[in-house]
């Protein structure tokens, strides 16, 4: 088991190593112009080049990667931790970081405790009773939320809960602009404020989550719906099933089995998932004006700043290997065969 | 963009419904051939130019009760000027026009960026698979840090720093598709190359290119055909994703995503016809392809 996560994590380095070369060329050779984004309309020539030169981007190419990856004498680099410093707001990448992705966490995770918890029932549902007028409806459900543009959705709701009825609270932000945060701590605004003891802001802040949480669960609930469901009713079709059945064991119980052994194929979709998701909300926090990675993403790229967008790929892909990491031990947990 | 493009790699197969006749094949063909035929011949039906605006700001979409007498109205021809069937947006584009029009936009992105990735995914999944040697395992592990990458983000990136145009869109959407196709042909050439007609041609003194061509290729092509159709309505959804956070096609161009987020600020203040039309075409579209793929691959592991 330890040679196995071993193995595993130096996979992981290798590839993330890989995947920061490989955007740091692609963004350099594709044809922006950072300099002149920051140097704005119709700059002298003595302008242009200096910021050029500030950035760095009158070096060679191979320069700049030394530099970035810390390997020359400038200064640390991304190899002692540090991503570098923001050519838009010139404070450091990873403390921007760190404020804006504890956000999107706490809106996947609790996404996906819920869309859990709402879809194994309903592909229950549909397994078990194959064939059945409920169980083409599952199906057909799976399919349709699991194609759907989200960032609609989240507008759809906005329009029926915010502006019809008046239920939800205006989609601009975390907390109400009147309301001061709580003292940042773990960064997750749900935590943080019961730390602090402000009950108050903590519904505030459940207030704001529960649309785009909803939209989320809404999207989430379609590929596990639909994964819940093969996977039930073929652990269904399995020897034990019949056995368990033929012993005589009440219907519940059964299926109490079967859902065990559906779900360790699941696992790895969810983990998947979760990492999709990650980058994924970003249409989600859009809008719903929620200051999340996503939104720093969106920022960075369309401000040509490449310190942050290379900070943000590589952020964003570590969590995810990491997440598929923590599946696979989970499934082998589950599923002891899979580390033999 | 969806929750199901991470699932579009993980070729499972279905649970079939034992059902004789596959209605959903049907709707989803339906839908299909509708959007097609509007990419075709969709700016010839649209009663207003959808790139240029009209006096009418923010015009609300007749109601319901109108609706008969306005048709009845077009086809006898006796209307002063055509009626905004969906209304029109803040800068007074008929949104009708503009919803008809737009899959040329959106479907040829999602087609031909497909077809792209199609054909190169094809034939470097049939070299990974039948030829395995260093070069076809170095260029997996290629694929495989493609395919780690945070999907819209970097479509989004590909794209605003190569330029918002409909090429650069396509050739990202087909970088970001590649790995796919790869990953999909390559299991089934694996599978294919084993068996008897393989090893018949090869005693026929073919060469070994010639067998994996002109034998393995056409048996190996059906998933990876089968996932194109989910796969275009996935593109579809990115396209429109791109647009609305500003990273896509430029305005005015008739595009689904683009009318969305042009209508989203105004859907605040209640005037819901700008976003909810466009949307209801793009939810209905990719549902349509989805459903589509699914028929298509069930009906291929029941043979």
């Amino acid at each position: 088991m330890g040679r196995y996560i071993v193995k595993r994590v130096a996979v992981g380095l290798v590839q993330l190593i890989g995947l920061t070369v490989a955007v740091f060329f692609l963004i350099r050779l594709l044809p922006a112009d950072p300099a002149s984004r920051l140097v704005g309309m119709n700059p002298s020539r003595e302008a242009y080049e200096q910021a050029r030169h500030q950035l760095g981007l009158d070096q060679p190419l191979l320069t700049q990667l030394g530099a970035y990856l810390g390997l020359s004498s400038s200064g640390p680099g991304l190899l002692e931790g540090d991503f570098g410093t923001s050519w838009v707001t010139s404070s450091p990448v990873g403390s921007e970081i760190a404020t804006y992705l504890p956000v999107t966490l706490e809106l996947v995770t609790i996404s996906f405790l819920i869309a859990f918890l709402v879809s194994v029932p309903i592909g229950m549902v549909g397994a078990l009773n194959p064939g059945g007028r409920s169980d083409k409806a599952v199906f057909v459900y799976g399919l349709f939320a699991g194609s759907q543009p989200e960032f609609w959705w989240g507008l759809l709701f906005v329009y029926v809960f915010f502006f019809a009825l008046g239920w939800a609270p205006a989609p601009l932000g975390s907390l109400s602009p009147m309301t001061s945060p709580p003292p940042s701590v773990t960064g997750f605004l749900t935590i943080d404020s019961l730390l602090a003891g402000q009950p108050d802001v903590f519904v505030e802040a459940l207030q704001h989550l529960v649309l785009p949480v909803a939209t989320l669960v809404f999207v989430l609930s379609g590929p596990i719906v639909k994964m819940v469901r093969q996977n039930m009713a073929r652990a269904l079709r399995a020897d034990f099933v019949l056995y368990a059945n033929c012993a005589g064991l009440p219907p519940a119980r059964v299926a109490r089995y079967a859902l065990r052994a559906a779900m360790a194929p699941s696992m790895t979709l969810i983990g998947i998932l979760y990492g999709f998701m990650l980058g994924g909300a970003v249409l989600v926090e859009n809008v719903f004006s929620l200051p999340g990675i996503g939104q720093y993403a969106v920022r960075a790229v369309l401000a040509y700043d490449y310190p942050a967008i290379q900070g943000v790929v590589l952020v964003i892909t570590a969590l995810s290997l990491v997440v598929y990491l923590g599946i696979d031990l989970i499934h082998a947990a589950i599923d002891p065969r899979i580390v033999h | 963009m969806s929750a199901t493009d991470a699932m579009a790699p993980v070729y499972q197969e279905d649970v079939p419904l034992p059902r004789r006749r596959d209605w959903l094949l049907w709707v989803g063909a339906g839908v299909v051939a509708t959007v097609v035929v509007l990419a075709l011949i969709g700016p010839w039906l649209a009663p207003y130019d959808p790139t240029s605006t009209t006096p009418d700001v923010s015009v609300p979409p007749p109601a319901l009760a109108e609706i008969p007498g306005l048709l009845s109205g077009v086809l006898r021809g006796n209307l002063a000027e055509a009626p905004h069937w969906m209304g029109t947006d803040a800068s007074g584009f008929d949104i009708f026009s503009r919803i008809i029009v737009a899959p040329r936009t959106d479907l040829s992105i999602a087609l031909v960026s497909n077809i792209l990735s199609l054909v190169l995914g094809v034939l470097l999944g049939l070299l990974a698979g039948y030829f395995r040697n260093l070069a076809t395992e170095a260029m997996m592990r290629v694929s495989d840090v493609v395919q780690s990458f945070p999907a819209f983000i970097s479509a989004m990136i590909l794209v605003a720093l190569a330029g918002r145009s409909l090429g650069n869109i396509i050739i990202a959407l087909a970088l970001l598709y590649t790995p796919i196709y790869i990953r999909l042909t390559r299991a089934e050439v694996m599978a294919q190359k084993v068996r008897g007609f393989v090893e018949a041609a090869r005693a026929m003194g073919n060469s070994e290119l010639t067998i994996a061509l002109r034998h393995v290729l056409p048996n190996a092509l059906t998933p990876a055909l089968i996932q194109s159709s989910v796969t275009i309505g996935f593109a579809i959804l990115l396209t429109a994703g791109l647009s609305y956070v500003g990273a896509g096609v430029r305005p005015p161009t008739p595009e689904w995503g683009l009318m969305i987020a042009n209508g989203a600020n105004q859907l605040i203040l209640g005037e819901w016809w700008s976003s909810v039309f466009p949307g209801i075409a793009i939810s209905l579209t990719v549902f349509g392809f989805a459903v589509l793929g699914n028929a298509l691959e069930r009906r291929y592991e029941r043979d």
